[in-house]
């Protein structure tokens, strides 16, 4: 018998019902989550769903989803809305990676580099068109967008 | 040389599916996937975006050249004011309500070759464009439309069959308030002689000779203005129209008259 308030690291079998108390347990979780996979079945019998850390539980799920289960539509993936941009003529605008960690050992030329936003390649832009619905490629006439003028191209020789 | 058939539907032999691996045996990963590395779309950081994307307010432009173009065509009349309901039903402009559009924006395209003297109602306008529309005689006015009403002034027949009152025209918001009791930007809710003032320095401003309204044969139609808290022209809130019987039901009672009149 284990002692009443002591946690394990170590994921319990399934199945068990030992019961920790709620305070031991951590409330948050380590991961980004966006959306969290289903618990396996053989751990929803149990009612003491406090025996096993939640962050072992949460994990993000980064599938796209091409026909989801309530609806039958394309689901957006979360992850590209929070960093990218989108411009209406097709270019996906990005922040460089490292542009507000360990600034005191970059040189002040780099910290600029890295300050700039920056078009994402032929490549990228596919892949982040494919993981988007087609809501975020409307048209949007916001009022005071600073990137109003970049919807559209001008002058472009093919 | 020839090149060799697998033959069979779908084109035979390996189907288009390549040699051995997870192509061919329909196991690859999730898009976007690496190979375990951190993918290029986590590797970059968060950065807002569209944040808040779904409360930021969307005007529709509209042109000074499209309008130009609808009235020639007749398909919007300049003797009558020329309202946000007028442009959907000549289908000018296409207006979303749910897609947080709060209105049209008069936009300076076809400023030089603008020549029609209307009376017209958008949502917002910049100073070239409210320039221009004066220069030829006319009457430009901002007003604010919350969402709900926006929806009933671009489709009001939908919305009369449905039974239900209009409803009264909400006022704007705190940081639109500002906006629209501007006379420069000839707000509804600013001072009549103010926007008179207005009107001169923005003609001393282009250099235009501000053609004086009043004399105007017209000036009748082109000084009627919507009170703040309608929605239609000749419909006060409170009203319901029957559209199968061609009748419009008043509200008689006194709590109903006061709220509707507040």
């Amino acid at each position: 018998m284990r002692a009443a308030g002591m946690p394990s690291l170590i994921s319990k079998a399934p199945g068990s019902t030992d019961r920790w108390s709620v305070l031991l347990s951590p409330r948050w979780c380590p991961f980004q989550a966006r959306r969290h996979q289903h618990l396996p079945d053989s751990l929803r019998t149990a009612r003491g769903l406090t025996s096993l850390l939640p962050s072992i539980l949460q994990q993000p799920a980064r599938t796209l989803t091409y026909c989801s289960l309530r609806n039958g539509k394309r689901k957006t993936v979360k992850a590209v809305v929070d960093r990218f941009l989108r411009l209406h003529n097709g270019l996906w605008v990005r922040r460089k990676a490292g542009y507000k960690k360990k600034l005191w050992k970059k040189s002040a030329a780099q910290k600029k580099r890295l300050r700039e936003l920056v078009l994402c390649t032929r490549t990228q832009c596919k892949l982040l068109d494919k993981m988007t619905t087609s809501f975020w490629k409307r048209r949007n006439w916001y009022v005071d967008d600073p990137y109003q003028k970049y919807h559209d191209r001008t002058n472009l020789r093919v | 040389k020839e090149r060799r058939r697998g033959r069979g539907r779908y084109g035979g032999r390996k189907c288009g599916r390549g040699h051995k691996g997870e192509r061919q045996r329909g196991n690859r990963p999730r898009l976007g996937f690496e190979g375990g590395q951190t993918p290029f779309y986590l590797a970059i950081p968060k950065y807002g975006f569209n944040e808040g994307h779904s409360l930021r307010r969307q005007y529709q432009p509209l042109s000074l050249q499209r309008l130009q173009y609808l009235i020639d065509l007749g398909r919007v009349d300049p003797t009558q004011p020329i309202d946000l309901t007028q442009l959907t039903n000549a289908r000018g402009v296409t207006v979303q309500p749910l897609k947080r559009d709060y209105g049209v924006q008069l936009v300076e395209e076809g400023a030089d070759i603008f020549s029609a003297k209307v009376n017209i109602e958008v949502q917002r306008a910049s100073e070239l464009a409210i320039a221009t529309i004066e220069k030829n005689g006319g009457v430009v006015t901002t007003s604010f439309y919350d969402p709900r009403s926006l929806e009933i002034l671009c489709k009001p027949v939908v919305f009369f069959l449905r039974g239900q009152p209009i409803p009264k025209r909400m006022l704007p918001p705190e940081d639109l308030v500002r906006y629209y009791t501007d006379a420069r930007n000839r707000g509804y809710l600013a001072d009549p002689s103010k926007v008179a003032e207005a009107r001169l320095e923005l003609a001393k401003k282009y250099g235009y000779v501000l053609p004086d309204i009043t004399k105007d044969e017209l000036f009748k139609m082109l000084s009627a203005r919507k009170d703040p808290r309608q929605i239609f022209f000749g419909l006060a809130p409170g009203w319901i129209v029957n559209m199968a019987d061609k009748k419009i039901l008043k509200p008689t009672d006194e709590r109903l008259l006061k709220y509707y009149s507040s």
